[in-house]
């Protein structure tokens, strides 16, 4: 029995001191291959994120005491969802996203099926449209706070003469200042969104559509039954892509709100970057990092999800 | 032969050679060394940088000077600071930092140097309140003064005369005389003050707070944003910014205050000394002629104070010990009477000397300067507190009186959320 045993094992470890066998060789070399990718990951985004996760743990402060660390468990955390100002760059940032995300999709897909008949003139349209898209988010919140600056500004000092705004002007003002925000993101980013859906719309079977036409369907039916079912994927692809960008918004509200007046437009980056860059309270700013990318990672996850599945139906079909 | 002669020329030739540049050195001490200067953008930015090649000229020293923006100097002093990178050997610091400053050691003690070169240095010369405020700190001097700002108010004559109103003496009567100032059919508005959330309001309602008796730090030094006396404060600048101001002003920070006062909008605002020589420029103001800069007011029976502001000079901890010496140097030609009077006809606006002050060619050009001088001499450094804590106190000021300007947010209630997060700093 056990002379059985050893003689059954002996020629694999025979095998194995020979060298490995040609499959784990094979493994062996990807993952080299592999190796500089994985060290890039590493050092460039798991390190620091690991960091960030650990630092969100203590009170840390550059400035204060020499910046020693200080364990605190979660409260960074705590401080973050109790403090007032912490709650309202919450409300505010997930009000931002859904409020502009959703506006760009309709706007987006309406200027998308507008555009989907290939002529020169949508052609020439699209072009135009997709000006915006192509400003640095920054150049745009200057150039809206240029146009809506009460005292100077082509758009802000009519509005307010003529008593369409308060004199103060919108984005003086703490009702009008988010929605005002949100505006100057659906009208830089409303382009993106039409550009993603009219690829969408243009990869679309031909054949399945003129099956529906032939069959009598509707413009309506056929838009709800045939092209948005297909067209989910896109759709999808196209509301991650804003909702992770929106969430994160920064450059233009530092430069025309900077997260006033109040907290009326202060969103979590704007936050972030104030408690970590100007005060240096690397804890607190790491948590607020931490929150934010959690958000961020949480509805990926659930749009990819969708897509996953929408995909799968629409290949069923 | 030749070969011979050449090399013994050769030699010679660098024995002189070397003989001069030990000539130059004993002549220029500080050859070959460069000093880099982190320099908030003020008005004396830019004269430094023109002026610098003078101590070049003297010492050997190549100055650079690195003129930054408020938040970008504070953000990569500090990151040089905390990462010992000593990519700046002198930094300008607001009289705000020194707290901070003096708390984590980034900058050299400049006690003993300035005992050492007292004469030098012509101490007496120098009001006692510049050095105070701008730079010491739990008994160390962090910083050298070299820019001292007083608070001062700028008016209009001309709309002060025909309205039939006297120059605002007590700070009632001036908020008095700017609401009765304010037209807005005719766009002309009483007051002007920084309205835009963050450091721009803070600052600015601190100013009128310390005038209207108010203050941020309690006797024992702990906060006390929601005291009565603030609140009564705040509630009178609202007020000014509800009667009296223009209606963009909930949005100006210092650049839209002072264009708004140039562009001949305002009658009374108060501000730093150092932006009335714009006043008096036809190329970028409409009121040159009808300007006048006066002491701020205080509110009545109150101590008579006013406000000091200003920036120091300080010198990297990190630089070993010939480098420190060297950026010693710099200060002490910086802050040496010559160079102040220099400066200040170039227009910095920056004072620290009795004598430049009282100087008459700088009187000619400059008629406001004995305001300066008397408020230099009352001047309240402090009413900004210079603690550790002052930038975060400041961001929660910036955002409780903003919210109170622009919204229905009741001051009491604005200044308790802000007090009851200032506490978790202490």
């Amino acid at each position: 029995m056990t002379s059985a045993t050893s003689t059954a094992v002996l020629p694999g470890s025979k095998m194995r001191r020979s060298g490995m066998r040609f499959d784990d060789r094979r493994k062996l070399f990807l993952l080299a291959l592999a190796l500089p990718a994985v060290v890039y990951i590493a050092v460039i985004a798991l390190w620091p994120l690991a960091q960030g996760i650990a630092y969100s743990f203590f009170e840390y402060n550059l400035l204060r005491r020499g910046g020693s660390k200080t364990f605190v468990g979660l409260q960074n955390y705590v401080d973050l969802l109790t403090d007032k100002t912490g709650q309202r760059a919450l409300i505010n940032t997930f009000v931002f996203t859904i409020g502009a995300v959703v506006f760009q999709f309709v706007l987006g897909l309406g200027l998308a099926l507008l555009l989907w008949r290939d002529s020169r003139f949508n052609r020439i349209c699209l072009a135009f449209l997709l000006i915006p898209v192509t400003i640095t988010p920054l150049v745009v919140g200057l150039i809206f706070r240029a146009l809506l600056a009460v005292d100077y500004g082509y758009f802000g000092y009519y509005l307010a003469e003529w008593g369409i705004t308060s004199p103060r002007g919108l984005l003086a003002g703490t009702t009008t200042a988010l929605p005002t925000l949100i505006f100057v993101d659906i009208w830089e980013w409303t382009p993106l969104v039409a550009l993603i859906l009219l690829a969408g719309l243009k990869a679309l079977p031909s054949d399945i559509l003129e099956a529906a036409a032939a069959d009598g369907a509707t413009a309506w039916q056929r838009f709800r039954l045939v092209i948005l079912p297909l067209l989910l994927p896109t759709v999808f692809l196209a509301l991650v892509l804003r909702m992770m960008d929106a969430f994160r918004v920064f450059d233009s509200i530092f430069v025309t709100t900077g997260g006033g007046p109040a907290d009326a437009t202060n969103s979590l980056m704007v936050y972030g970057v104030k408690q970590g860059l100007q005060f240096f309270n690397i804890g607190y700013a790491s948590a607020i990092a931490n929150v934010s990318i959690l958000c961020i990672a949480l509805m990926a996850a659930g749009f990819t999800l969708l897509i996953r599945r929408a995909d799968v139906k629409a290949n069923e079909q | 032969m030749i070969k011979t002669s050449a090399l013994r020329f050769g030699v010679a030739a660098l024995a002189l050679a070397s003989a001069v540049a030990t000539a130059g050195a004993a002549d220029k001490p500080l050859a070959g060394t460069t000093l880099t200067i982190a320099s908030q953008n003020d008005q004396f930015a830019a004269v430094i940088a023109k002026l610098a090649p003078q101590f070049e000229e003297k010492t050997g020293a190549t100055v650079k000077v690195d003129i930054l923006d408020y938040g970008s100097l504070l953000t990569k002093t500090q990151a040089d600071f905390v990462g010992h990178t000593k990519s700046y050997d002198l930094i300008t610091m607001d009289i705000v930092w020194a707290g901070q400053y003096a708390e984590n050691g980034y900058t050299v003690d400049l006690t003993e140097l300035m005992k050492r070169d007292a004469a030098e240095l012509q101490l007496d010369d120098i009001y006692p309140a510049t050095i105070q405020y701008i730079g010491q700190y739990n008994g160390k001097q962090v910083a050298f003064p070299f820019a001292g700002y007083a608070a001062v108010m700028a008016y209009r004559k001309d709309l002060l005369d025909a309205a039939g109103i006297k120059v605002p003496e007590t700070a009632e009567d001036f908020v008095d005389a700017a609401i009765k100032l304010t037209d807005p059919s005719k766009k002309i508005y009483g007051f002007v003050a920084n309205g835009q959330k963050g450091a721009a309001v803070a600052q600015d309602w601190l100013q009128y707070n310390a005038q209207l008796g108010g203050s941020v730090l309690d006797a024992n030094g702990k906060p006390a944003l929601n005291s009565d006396a603030n609140v009564a404060s705040l509630k009178i600048y609202k007020e000014l910014f509800d009667k009296a101001a223009p209606p963009g002003a909930v949005d100006y920070d210092w650049g839209g205050r002072e264009e708004s006062f140039r562009q001949g909008l305002v009658a009374l605002m108060e501000t730093w000394s150092v932006g009335a020589p714009g006043y008096y420029d036809p190329a970028m103001s409409k009121i040159v002629d009808s300007v006048g800069i006066t002491y701020t007011p205080v509110g009545k029976g109150l101590p008579l104070k006013y406000g000091l502001g200003g920036w120091g000079m300080a010198i990297n901890a990190d630089l070993d010990k010939e480098k420190q010496e060297a950026a010693w140097s710099f200060i002490k030609w910086l802050v040496s009477p010559e160079v102040q009077k220099e400066m200040n006809m170039n227009g910095a606006g920056s004072y620290i000397r009795k004598s430049t002050l009282a100087d008459p060619e700088l009187n000619a050009k400059y008629p406001f300067l004995p305001v300066i001088a008397k408020s230099f001499e009352n001047a309240d450094g402090d009413y900004r507190p210079r603690i550790p804590q002052y930038p975060e106190i400041q961001d929660l000021l910036g955002t409780a009186v903003n919210a109170v300007l622009v919204g229905n947010t009741d001051p009491k209630a604005a200044l308790d959320e802000a007090q009851a997060q200032a506490e978790k700093l202490f």
